[in-house]
């Protein structure tokens, strides 16, 4: 196979022989998205911090909030949403930060074809993350302020929803600041801007679902969360493999 | 030809580091690359390997390229075999067990070991498993020799002749006992 560079195009200058090719992309994605958890969880480090981030600043809302459990639950869908801002941008470096950390980055860019399966292993694992740390969230936020749970179901969409805009971005800042110094401090930075139509949809989404109003009066809510989130993932992978040109 | 590079040049800030650099590689050929620290050896190679992009020039590549860099990296908390294991997934093969603790065993590195342990040499010895399982066309080795010891640079050597006979191979190298063991000498100088 052959592929000719011209530098200033976009198409990329390198071809690989796939003659060994033997798992779908799709599977490869799932091996990505996996070996990344694996990782994870046998550091520690990201997901831990999160965790006890979470903790200590539910309890510190809870105790300024409190202790009239109607001013609680007033306070919860917004208290659960952007404490979940904050600890996915604790863990928004990870998916490229154990890369970064053991140097593997290059080798990852030289798997054989096109880079956008890389964007979404990454953005399954930074999603797998946040979904479990949102699990977590949910019910330390219907312990501490009496969110009510009965349509727990509807919780777990807005949360599916939610949780994938703000991976797909963070995915994508992360694979675009992995090789620069002080990306911890500018990752939030870029992050938090482009988050706000997803967080704001699913908090009022969930301030709905909290105050009892029929799933069907909120649809709106949860559609302009699907629409962000076709339209960030999509946009992401298709600029992703440019990011990440040295 | 594995590799026809025409008229590559790469620039870093105000610094070129290459300039107006030809560079071809056939079938069944060992080029070694030399030249002093800075010259832009392992930059030429990068750029080959597509992890960095050039500023200028054309690249044709025939096939599919593998880069032993230096120092070779590796997950830090996975074991040598768990390294090899994901490396062969992502490059999009099935698992093949049997064949990753051959390829460990060649190397005479251990199984279950984690790389968090391992010594410069070894590591280097688990990217020489990794490369040779992957089996690319165009094997670029950036200083290969670096943290052998004599058993190391007698599997490398194993490692060159197996790629030369597979594909072709440039190795950027200080080590003039190389030398013999290539068909040419590319010697780069400063621009």
């Amino acid at each position: 196979m052959r592929h000719l560079f011209h530098p200033g195009s976009l198409r990329r200058p390198f071809t690989f022989c796939t003659q060994t090719d033997s798992l779908s992309p799709v599977q490869r994605i799932f091996w990505l998205a996996w070996r990344d958890l694996v990782l994870e969880f046998r550091g520690r480090t990201g997901i831990l911090s999160a965790v006890f981030f979470l903790a200590v600043m539910l309890f510190i809302l809870a105790m300024a909030f409190g202790p009239n459990p109607q001013d609680l639950q007033k306070a919860a869908p917004g208290v659960l949403w952007v404490a979940l801002a904050f600890a996915g941008s604790l863990l928004a470096g990870r998916a490229f930060g154990l890369e970064v950390e053991d140097g593997t980055l290059d080798d990852l860019l030289l798997t054989p074809g096109s880079r956008e399966w890389i964007y979404f292993g990454k953005l399954l694992f930074q999603f797998s993350l946040l979904i479990l740390v949102g699990l977590v969230l949910l019910l330390l936020t219907a312990g501490l302020f009496y969110l009510p749970l009965q349509n727990w179901a509807w919780f777990v969409v807005v949360l599916l929803l939610g949780s994938l805009g703000y991976a797909a971005i963070s995915t994508f800042y992360a694979g675009m600041l992995a090789r620069l110094r002080g990306r911890e401090v500018l990752l939030p930075l870029l992050l938090f801007p482009l988050v706000i139509p997803v967080v704001l949809a699913a908090v009022r989404f969930t301030q709905g679902l909290a105050q009892g109003i029929p799933v069907a009066e909120l649809s709106d809510w949860l559609r302009l969360l699907a629409v962000f989130d076709v339209i960030y993932v999509t946009v992401c992978a298709m600029v992703f493999p440019y990011m990440l040109e040295g | 030809m594995l590799i026809e590079a025409q008229a590559v040049a790469k620039r870093y800030g105000r610094d070129w580091v290459l300039r107006d650099l030809d560079f071809q590689l056939a079938k069944h050929e060992a080029v070694a690359l030399v030249g002093p620290n800075g010259v832009g050896k392992t930059t030429l190679l990068r750029v080959l390997a597509g992890l960095v992009r050039p500023t200028q020039g054309s690249i044709k590549l025939v096939g599919r390229v593998g880069f032993l860099a230096n120092p070779p990296a590796f997950h830090r908390h996975f074991s040598g075999a768990e390294n090899l294991h994901y490396a062969l997934r992502l490059d999009g093969r099935a698992d093949d067990r049997a064949e990753i603790d051959r390829a460990l065993k060649q190397v005479g590195l251990p199984h279950d070991k984690p790389v968090l342990s391992y010594s410069s040499g070894m590591k280097k010895r688990l990217a020489m498993a990794r490369l040779r399982l992957q089996n690319p066309d165009i094997w670029l080795l950036d200083e290969p020799e670096a943290a052998l010891d004599v058993q190391g640079r007698g599997l490398l050597e194993d490692l060159v002749n197996f790629a030369r006979a597979s594909g072709g191979v440039v190795i950027a190298t200080h080590d003039k006992s190389w030398l013999s063991l290539v068909d040419r000498v590319v010697e780069l100088r400063a621009t």
